[in-house]
């Protein structure tokens, strides 16, 4: 990780997804345990996945972890409290509907 | 699935081809269902936090009460109460109005948003930690969370909405919060979550006619899920009294109120027929649920908002009307519609600072902020 500059990684992953009645939820587990920081990106890859309902599914996958720089990591970590409505989760999503 | 047997791991386009074939089945009327289903990307929020911190979060101070709050939620007492029975009557999707039926799903959708969001977070949680009061915490948080996405997401699929993972393969970027921001933010979600719920259970209970889905009939074992995981996190802001006591964060959690109280008010008022059909004034409703979470929030916040104050009522309409001329301006672009925007965001900053500034209403702290949930 330089200071501005960003730096690409693999890491084999979990993806486990419960479609069910029962259970409705995603989770992305890396298995080489990788940990992501504040500004990093994660992505899947390979196409979508999604389970059928009624089942759930264990995926094998690679994600890409796009590490932040260390000035973007810094800069996210002082100002992501600005988000801090995104943590405020109730009511109706934002706007007019009609 | 494995890796080798799909189309997009294939080292050739007929490999690909092949292996895409292999997976269509014949079409039954179930898939055929499937795809007519309306689609909608569940966006849940990613984001890291400083976990060595929470990490090392102590409840010794609060064991008592945090050990009787595990128990009682590792006896799971809603575990059979998320079942389709007798009193899941059938819906009138097709009678229902298209724009009362638009604002419904709107908040079935982000309903299961919300649980789903939650979930992701919780779960990270616990798997980043190692103390075992939280891992635990966390763990049957998660539990909770995932059994009403479940629960929503069935209520969507009979009006022909299927969520979409589609998320999971997509860039995300993660950012950053306190987890002293996750404290003030998740508690008061937990617990206005329960407000509300509670809220339009009991108007029902006394206005059956007015109950147009069967979920309805749920809120009230659901929102005691909800009461409990805030009972949670208050436990964890009283363990660290600095978190409620200190000048600077007394300033944060009268700022989150305020916000919290203000997006509620703004976006329920933009959901009219949702409110109408189920006979509930809406302004009525934002004071009721802000009275109840107001009197729930004393058992860990030294302050409550003044929402009987003149300043209030009409800074928060200034707000919403606010919020309707920036989406209005968004819409029409160009140079007018930047300068109406800029100017609606002036109003709403100007009115949010005059909310904020209305003195709050001190009070005492009970010693113990053991509650239960009785509206």
């Amino acid at each position: 990780m330089g200071l501005f500059t960003r730096s690409k990684e693999t890491a084999p992953c979990t993806v486990t997804i419960s479609h069910r009645f029962e259970e409705l939820s995603a989770h992305v587990k890396f298995n080489n345990g990788a940990v992501v920081h504040p500004g990093d990106s994660v992505q899947v890859e390979g196409p979508e996945i999604m389970a059928p309902y009624g089942v759930c599914v264990e995926e094998q996958r690679i994600a890409t972890i796009t590490r932040a720089s260390k000035i973007e990591r810094l800069w996210t970590r002082s100002t992501g409290d600005f988000e801090f409505m995104e943590l405020c989760e109730f009511s109706f999503s934002e706007g007019v509907l009609s | 699935m494995n890796a080798p047997t799909h189309s997009a791991f294939a080292n050739t386009a007929e490999e690909a081809i092949a292996a895409q074939d292999a997976l269509d089945d014949p079409m039954t009327s179930e898939k055929a269902t499937e795809v007519a289903m309306q689609n909608t990307l569940l966006t849940p929020r990613f984001y890291t936090t400083d976990f060595a911190e929470m990490d090392a979060v102590d409840v010794s101070s609060v064991r008592e009460d945090w050990d009787r709050l595990i128990t009682q939620m590792k006896s799971d007492p809603n575990k059979g109460h998320f079942k389709k029975n007798e009193e899941w009557d059938t819906v009138d999707w097709e009678g229902m109005e298209p724009a009362l039926k638009a604002e419904f799903i709107d908040f079935l959708i982000s309903s299961c948003t919300a649980e789903f969001s939650g979930c992701v977070l919780y779960k990270e949680m616990k798997r980043r930690g190692s103390n075992e009061d939280i891992t635990t915490l966390f763990q049957l948080m998660a539990r909770d969370e995932a059994r009403h996405a479940g629960f929503i997401n069935d209520a969507l699929r009979e009006a022909g909405v299927r969520v979409n993972l589609g998320f999971l393969t997509q860039q995300k970027k993660y950012t950053y919060f306190r987890p002293k921001f996750i404290y003030y933010a998740t508690y008061l979600s937990e617990k206005i979550g329960y407000a509300r719920y509670i809220t339009i259970y009991r108007h029902l209970e006394e206005n059956p006619e007015l109950r147009f889905h069967p979920i309805f009939k749920w809120f009230r074992e659901w929102c005691n899920d909800e009461f409990s995981h805030g009972e949670a996190f208050a436990l964890l802001m009283k363990s660290d009294p600095k978190l409620t006591e200190s000048f600077g964060n007394k300033l944060w959690i009268k700022f989150f109120l305020t916000a919290v109280y203000s997006t509620m008010w703004v976006r329920d008022h933009q959901r009219p027929l949702f409110h109408e059909a189920l006979g509930v004034d809406v302004t009525w409703y934002g004071q009721e649920v802000f009275r109840k979470t107001s009197e729930i929030s004393k058992q860990i916040f030294p302050m409550t908002l003044d929402i009987d104050h003149p300043r209030w009522r009409k800074n928060l309409d200034r707000m919403e009307a606010a919020s309707r001329q920036i989406a209005a301006a968004k819409a029409r672009g160009g140079l007018g519609g930047m300068m109406s925007r800029l100017g609606g965001m002036v109003k709403a900053a100007t009115a949010f600072v005059s909310v904020f500034t209305i003195p709050a209403k001190t009070h005492r702290v009970p010693t113990s902020t053991r509650m239960e949930p009785t509206y």
